[in-house]
């Protein structure tokens, strides 16, 4: 049997719903008063979200040591030999060390080019529901950052500080498909624009139609006006794949970001760039390969017997 | 008999809310993992009256509104939530097979939190909100559908309990 729909429950969801719309409306024309609510319920939130963080922990390790079980078999039987205790120690402590690893990297990055950061945490994955790739940072305003700041992750560019809290940052990841990030190609200095796509790939545009892309290429960030959104030779990520069909105004390839955006666990903001352009100076090394080591076996023959 | 249900409600929507927050929001799953709080509210509207619906998919959609992983502007995610909680209860009402049975509301709630999937798509692309590939977007669509199935059947005690205290409605489910 339906709902009879009384007179009173459509006035109540006709006023609802034009007040839903008046909310959109004023939102729409910048009215301040909801970006203050907003900033409210998240400086009420950040320090829930820091408590959270905190206590999951050592959850998040597991849950995540059972997602790569196929890699992690080994560690994880090594653990189950230990007694409760020895095994938050040491989740506890792999997180420390992992972070210190990601912050170290972080500075080593950021000195190279004579950037001026503050190291953060992420403290809160942005939810999926939105279809958008944002994490919480624990420094905001009072730590001296603004918006459209560049954020750094160990490996290169994670993203850019889309909203700021006293105690507390939005930061939109690199890999969220509103993402777009003026590049240049290290070495040829070729420009495109990249944009993020949801996942580790993103999709690249060559600006000039004179010029070409190889697989293997690095990109790195062009810089904005000011420094921001995006500060300049920031890596961003190499090419994997081309597209050179036919009709394409420029050419075009995916690029995989060397940020890994399923482990971010600290992340440095640029706060001040470098006087100087640092050019090609932080384009990541090529891995070496590993000599694979061979036998060579000499065989002398025996003599034969003389008859 | 109203102001006792709201301010009962209220703390409890709350919680959840926070909750979903702090806790939920920490874990990377996959496929996009779930909302709790969107799980928490259908399953409300679903087992109300129309009219309770409405009111709890107005204050269901401030609150995740409000929160700093929204993506659209102030007002949307309301929008989509009056809308689908006031249509599940409407449907559902006095429906026995539907909202007084487990089955029926876990049901209801899957398609529903898909149709809210689907509403914030298509209110982002009338709004200007950049919501990503085709691919990406169906993944997440279809991860957070099978993570509700999961989800809902085991939360619905706990939530129904909740109902019945502050509705002092006699089924629990």
């Amino acid at each position: 049997m339906r709902y009879g729909g009384e007179g009173r429950t459509r006035l109540l969801l006709i006023i609802l719903i034009v007040t839903a719309l008046f909310l959109i409306t004023l939102d729409l024309r910048g009215v301040a008063v909801l970006d203050g609510a907003r900033q409210g319920t998240q400086t009420i939130l950040s320090p829930f979200q820091k408590a959270g963080n905190f206590i999951l922990t050592p959850v998040k390790n597991f849950v995540t040591d059972i997602t790569h079980l196929g890699r992690t078999r080994n560690q994880i039987e090594k653990l189950r030999a230990d007694n409760a205790k020895l095994k938050a120690d040491l989740l506890n402590r792999r997180n420390a060390d992992a972070q210190l690893k990601q912050l170290e990297s972080i500075l080593d990055l950021a000195g190279t080019a004579g950037y001026k950061v503050v190291n953060t945490r992420v403290i809160s994955q942005g939810s999926s529901q939105s279809f958008s790739q944002t994490v919480t940072i624990d420094s905001g305003s009072n730590a001296g950052i603004k918006k459209n700041m560049t954020v750094l992750s160990q490996s290169g560019i994670a993203g850019v500080v889309k909203e700021v809290y006293p105690r507390s940052a939005l930061v939109m990841l690199a890999s969220d498909p509103a993402f777009k990030i003026g590049i240049r190609i290290a070495g040829t200095q070729q420009i495109g624009i990249l944009t993020g796509q949801g996942t580790r790939s993103g999709s690249l545009q060559l600006l000039d139609n004179l010029t070409s892309v190889k697989v293997g290429d690095v990109l790195l960030a062009r810089g904005s006006v000011a420094n921001r959104p995006f500060v300049p030779g920031v890596p961003v990520g190499y090419v994997t794949a081309v597209d050179n069909s036919a009709g394409e105004i420029a050419q075009s390839g995916t690029v995989r970001y060397y940020t890994n955006f399923g482990g971010l666990g600290v992340l440095a903001v640029v706060v001040a760039a470098s006087s100087s352009n640092p050019g090609d100076a932080l384009v990541p090394p090529k891995p070496v390969p590993t000599p694979i080591p061979t036998v060579t076996v000499y065989v002398t023959p025996s003599p034969s017997p003389t008859k | 008999m109203l102001t006792r249900q709201l301010s009962l409600s209220a703390p409890i929507f709350l919680f959840i809310f926070l909750f979903q927050e702090a806790v939920v929001n920490q874990f990377k799953l996959p496929g996009g993992g779930f909302s709790l709080f969107v799980i928490f509210a259908l399953v409300w509207a679903v087992i109300s009256t129309p009219e309770i619906a409405a009111l709890t998919g107005f204050g269901a959609g401030i609150l995740m509104d409000m929160s700093q992983s929204a993506g659209g502007p102030v007002g949307q995610w309301t929008l989509i939530m009056i809308i689908i909680c006031y249509g599940v209860s409407y449907l559902g009402y006095g429906d026995g097979n539907i909202n007084g049975n487990p089955i029926g509301v876990v049901f209801f709630v899957v398609i529903a939190n898909l149709l809210t999937g689907l509403l914030f798509l298509a209110s982002s692309a009338l709004l200007g909100v950049t919501t990503g590939g085709f691919a990406q977007i169906l993944l997440t669509l279809l991860g957070n559908s099978l993570w509700t199935l999961v989800i809902t059947p085991i939360v619905l005690p706990v939530f129904s309990f909740m109902h019945n205290f502050v509705f002092e409605t006699r089924t629990v489910l």
